[in-house]
């Protein structure tokens, strides 16, 4: 039986242990997955830079061993410089006059703002130099609303308008459609002041007219203000709109025109381009090339030299050559979207260094990066898809496993609960809940945040810590529902249910005692109503008459609460006569006169209660003193005749007796009625002590002077043994509390004992020490008496020391075999603790007793 | 001759105590209970009476009780109650001493002897003499270094001799070992020694007529060892 259960609690412990490795796996399999995942997300995206903002890049995309030149990757950035450079180009165009920054370059505003589209042949137009215009922009536009009477009018505005007109005869226009191609509109244009109105000069009184007036921070290339160019308020507000947005726009392309000075210096980029365009007779050449006035198919054969990729592009030739993926026809489409920059006739050549080393450019980076990562990411990924499956399949077979404990014979499973599977479901589910949602808000937090600027080892180590936070959090709440659910207990433990039942307990107690309910509702529901009456009555009278209900509430409320206190006192009584009942005062009454109702019935209760434990108690008491009055009576019987056997026997002994047999029959009489004394004496006061019938005197008791007089007295029977007696004690006193008597009776037995058992010729020893109580830290004195016995000791201590309540069978050839027994219940009765201790041959006693110094509370209470 | 009334209704004790008495020299008168006892006393000239205390019509006690109104002869009880309660009782009703059956023959004789000596020899000690001292019974002359136990010589060692002259002359006062030791041996004690108590129980199997239940030289357990104010 017993086997068998060890066997199963050991299956049950491996099976522990399976599952516990499994989960184990499934915890790592998941956090390696998120790591997986999130070092594939970090690793295999690449940010692209372009003048259009960033472009995050996915390196996923990209054939498995494609080198980088070839790539998409590489195409793109490619795309995104060409790009750049083209409009870097258009911006020079604004920016420059002959390859070098100029900032006293005449801008026609009206021109500029409207570049995008065909320039209209007559248009109203202000100049301002370039650098007037980008730090108007950049310190910002004041417009201010005020309003202006017909004569402020007529003095603010111009008379005329100063319209430009498009010169269709100047060398320089080539057809009908103009572009704002070369930023000097005024070698084609034609100023001229027009009157919309007629009345330049003379008496003109305009409406009033509440107006939004741009401030001028700078004057015209004419040191103009814009108000003078302008004969009427729509004029005035378009003229003004184009200045602000030609500014802006200026200010802006400024930024860009110097970032781009930076980026496209030769030694800093590995692109190589190469941009021609010529409108009429003026060519232009933006490039970072050493160009020195060499042919176009020069300049061509260095670049193929220079660089592995390389775009050639020539519209008016019908000439475009690459090795990339950058289509004909969207280089076309990026020169045309800056058509007002580049003529029809534009020629451009980029290129991407062999070495890319030469500079730290992005095509250097991003190379870097798709170098180093793309071999990998595959990997990772497949890693990370591999983890994933394990978890859930692991998931699946625990969802199997969890919670089955063993099986019963009959073959039902058994389930076995965790603590917290006790929770209310509820409960549980908010907690996952709450629990889901704080993760959820960390990690949503950590990475809009912190989790942004952690090096990529960090972001990491984070994300595997979250996932194994979510992965334990999941493991916990999922695994406790699928335990609930096996054990049936998702619905059994919810707090619907505990509600639902304690409601129809509630209903179902008030059905069955409703004397009960009636007797505390009702009189409560008559007293609100009796308030609520009162209140309502008080409230819809007035003046001093509103004392009465006041009045009648206070009697009322009053007689109610003395009778509450009187009620409230009576069970006080019960309370604390029951309260000493239970501590044994058990001759305590309640009073019942006064009580009524619930009181008294429980008053009478306790009374009777108490009666019945007195009446218990004294029979159990009066039983105890009858078993040992009994005890004693039998025995002082029994000395009576005893009395005459131990006389005559000695008495025949007296006689001379000659026959040898005959002597030797009288000797064991002898000592069996002497042996019978002994025994009577001894059963007598072993019934004394078991049933509790002595009285103690309390003595200080020195045990260094105990042992030295105990020795002391049985030195002639020592010494007729050979036994010799080694006593370890500390010096001084050590004294206990203790019946001086009832202490030497414990050491004359221990000492009988050993006279009687302990094989002659060897040492006593007797050892007495100090010791700290583990517990209580108090002092207690150790008394030890160890002997050898002289045969074998084949009895255990049990049976030694409660031979009288046990009565065993086995008996000694010598005295009552009650001796110890009598000095164990002594040493207890006085405190103290007794011990028997065998070692082979080796016989030892313990006892040990509080030392005096900590019991001096007690000695003042028994005495 | 010596008049002694044995009483005890179990008559196979009172002819075994008749037959140790008769072997010392005395007289012996039986009663079985104690109306007999009484009747016995009135008709004899009785020294010493030794009586059992729970015996049918009237008991050792109220016996007692009645003969101490006109008697002050020895009053040995003898009985199978031994709790110290009882013999508390039987000594302070007027009893001189109390043997608890079963007895041993030759204490209970000499239990008699002892009263018999202190009742007829006691006016004979009333001798003033500062070298003399007296508990009970027990006479040390300090001036002839003699000690006697209701008038009989005991022979003690010097050192038996101080330690007993020592507790007589301190009645009732409780000396340990190690005071004892010091008194004696005038040297200070180093204590855990049993020598003291070796000597003392010489003493008391010299002086006592049963050394485990001395009447003179009580032992204190744990505490030390005091000769009784009697």
């Amino acid at each position: 039986m017993k086997k068998e259960e060890e066997g199963k609690k050991t299956k049950r412990k491996t099976g522990n242990g399976v599952n516990l490795l499994l989960h184990l796996v499934q915890h790592i399999a998941f956090v390696m997955a998120v790591i997986l995942g999130t070092a594939v997300l970090l690793r295999s995206y690449v940010t692209i830079e372009s003048g259009k903002g960033s472009q995050m890049y996915n390196l996923r995309e990209e054939e498995p061993g494609t080198i980088f030149t070839d790539s998409v990757l590489f195409n793109k950035l490619l795309a995104n410089h060409i790009t750049d450079v083209i409009r870097y180009g258009a911006v020079r165009g604004q920016m420059e006059t002959d390859g070098v920054f100029d900032s006293g370059k005449v801008i026609d505003t009206a021109a500029f703002a409207d570049r995008y589209r065909t320039l209209r042949t007559e248009y109203i137009t202000a100049r301002y130099y370039l650098d007037d215009l980008i730090n108007w922009s950049k310190k910002g536009f004041e417009f201010e609303d005020i309003y202006l009477s017909g004569e402020e009018a007529d003095q603010f505005l111009s008379r005329v308008s100063q319209v430009t007109t498009i010169n269709t005869k100047s060398e320089n226009y080539d057809g009908e459609n103009i572009y704002y191609l070369n930023s000097k509109p005024e070698q084609l244009t034609k100023v001229r002041d027009v009157s919309g109105n007629q009345f330049e000069s003379g008496e003109y009184v305009r409406e009033g007219e509440n107006a939004t007036i741009l401030k001028n921070r700078y004057l015209t290339v004419d040191k103009k203000n814009i108000e003078d160019h302008v004969s009427n308020w729509d004029e005035y507000y378009e003229l003004c709109q184009n200045i602000k947005k030609a500014a802006d726009d200026l200010a802006s392309n400024y930024d860009e025109y110097l970032k781009y000075q930076e980026v496209y210096l030769p030694e800093r980029s590995n692109l190589v381009y190469f941009i021609r365009k010529t409108i009429g007779s003026d060519v232009q050449v933006y490039t970072n090339m050493d160009v020195k006035s060499k042919e176009l198919k020069t300049l061509k054969k260095e670049l193929l030299d220079v660089c592995s990729k390389t775009v050639y592009y020539d519209p008016s030739g019908m000439e475009f050559e690459t090795d990339t993926m950058i289509e004909e026809s969207t280089l076309g489409y990026v020169l045309n979207g800056f058509g007002y920059a580049y003529p029809e006739n534009t020629q451009v050549m980029f290129g991407i260094r062999k070495d890319l080393s030469m500079a730290e450019d992005s095509f250097y980076e991003t190379a870097d990066q798709f170098n180093r990562y793309t071999p990998y990411l595959g990997k990772y990924l497949t890693g990370a898809i591999c983890c994933a499956a394990l978890y859930f399949l692991l998931l699946a077979l625990l969802t199997v496993r969890e919670g089955v404990a063993g099986r019963k014979e009959s073959g039902e499973v058994i389930i076995r609960l965790h603590r917290e599977d006790r929770m209310p479901t509820e409960m549980m589910v908010a907690a996952a809940g709450i629990a889901g949602y704080g993760m959820f808000r960390l990690v949503f937090y950590m990475v809009n945040g912190p989790w942004r600027s952690m090096p990529e080892a960090a972001m990491i180590a984070f994300a595997g810590g979250l996932a194994l936070a979510v992965s334990l959090l999941f493991a916990f709440f999922y695994f406790s529902l699928v335990r609930r659910w096996k054990a049936g207990n998702l619905w059994k433990d919810s707090l619907t249910r505990r509600a639902g039942r304690s409601i129809m307990r509630g209903i179902r107690y008030a059905y069955r005692h409703w004397d009960l309910v009636l007797r505390v509702w009702v009189p409560f529901g008559l007293f609100t109503l009796f308030h609520l009456i009162l209140l309502v009555v008080g409230a819809a009278t007035s003046g001093t008459r509103r004392i009465l209900p006041v009045l009648i509430l206070l009697v009322v409320d009053g007689g109610i609460g003395i009778l509450l206190y009187h009620s409230a006192q009576a069970r006080q009584k019960i309370l604390e006569c029951i309260r000493k009942i239970n501590e044994g005062d058990i001759s305590q009454k309640v009073k019942e006169d006064g009580m009524y109702g619930d009181n008294l019935v429980m008053a009478r209760a306790v009374n009777s209660i108490g009666d019945s434990v007195k009446n218990a108690v004294e029979t159990s008491m009066k039983d105890e003193r009858l078993k040992a009055d009994l005890i004693t009576n039998v025995s002082h019987d029994i000395k009576t005749p005893l009395t005459s056997i131990i006389n005559y026997v000695d008495l025949i002994k007296r006689q001379n007796v000659q026959d040898p047999k005959v002597s030797e029959y009288i000797n064991i009489l002898d000592v069996k009625s002497q042996r019978l004394k002994q025994l009577t004496d001894d059963l007598v006061e072993a019934s004394k002590i078991s049933s509790g019938n002595i009285v103690l005197q309390w003595e200080k008791i020195n045990l260094v002077e105990l042992l030295n007089q105990t020795i002391g007295e049985f030195s002639e029977k020592f010494h007729e043994k050979a036994l010799h007696p080694v006593v370890n004690a500390p010096g001084g006193n050590i004294c206990i509390q203790a019946d001086s008597r009832r202490i030497w009776r414990v050491m004359e037995n221990l000492f009988n004992n050993i006279f009687k058992y302990a094989l002659p010729g060897t040492r006593v020893y007797i050892d007495l020490e100090l010791a700290d109580q583990k517990e209580s830290h108090e002092k207690w004195v150790l008394l030890s008496v160890k002997n050898i016995s002289a045969n074998p000791l084949k009895v255990n201590p049990e049976e030694l020391t409660e031979r009288f309540i046990r009565g065993d069978e086995s008996r000694t050839t010598e005295g009552s075999g009650l001796g110890l027994s009598i000095a164990k219940n002594l040493v207890e009765i006085q405190k103290g603790t007794f011990e028997i201790v065998m070692d082979g041959d080796l016989f030892k006693v313990n006892l040990s007793f509080p030392l005096l110094d900590n019991i001096e509370t007690l000695s003042a209470r028994n005495h | 001759m010596t008049n002694i009334l044995v009483c005890d209704d179990d008559r196979e004790i009172v002819e075994a105590i008749e037959i140790y008495l008769n072997q010392e020299g005395y007289q012996v008168y039986k009663a079985y209970d104690g109306e007999q006892a009484i009747q016995v006393l009135k008709d004899q000239n009785i020294h010493l009476l030794v009586i059992d205390i729970m015996m049918p019509k009237l008991d050792g006690i109220h016996a007692t009780l009645k003969i101490r109104e006109y008697s002050s002869i020895p009053i040995i009880f003898l009985s199978a109650k031994s709790e110290d309660t009882d013999k508390i009782l039987g000594l302070n009703i007027g009893a001189d001493d109390y043997v608890t059956k079963p007895f041993n023959p030759l204490e209970l004789v000499a239990r008699v002897k002892s009263n018999l000596r202190r009742y007829t020899q006691l006016g004979n000690l009333n001798v003033e003499n500062n070298e003399l001292f007296t508990v009970g019974g027990l006479c040390i002359n300090d001036e002839t270094k003699e000690v006697t136990v209701d008038g009989e010589a005991v022979k003690l060692t010097p050192i038996e001799y101080n330690i007993l002259l020592l507790l007589v002359k301190n009645q009732g006062k409780v000396f340990s070992i190690d005071q004892i030791y010091e008194n004696i041996w005038n040297e200070e004690a180093i204590g855990a020694d049993n020598t003291v108590a070796v000597h003392i129980r010489h003493i008391r199997e010299k002086i006592e007529i049963n050394p485990k239940e001395p009447r003179y030289l009580k032992v204190v357990w744990g505490v030390g060892y005091k000769i009784e104010k009697q």
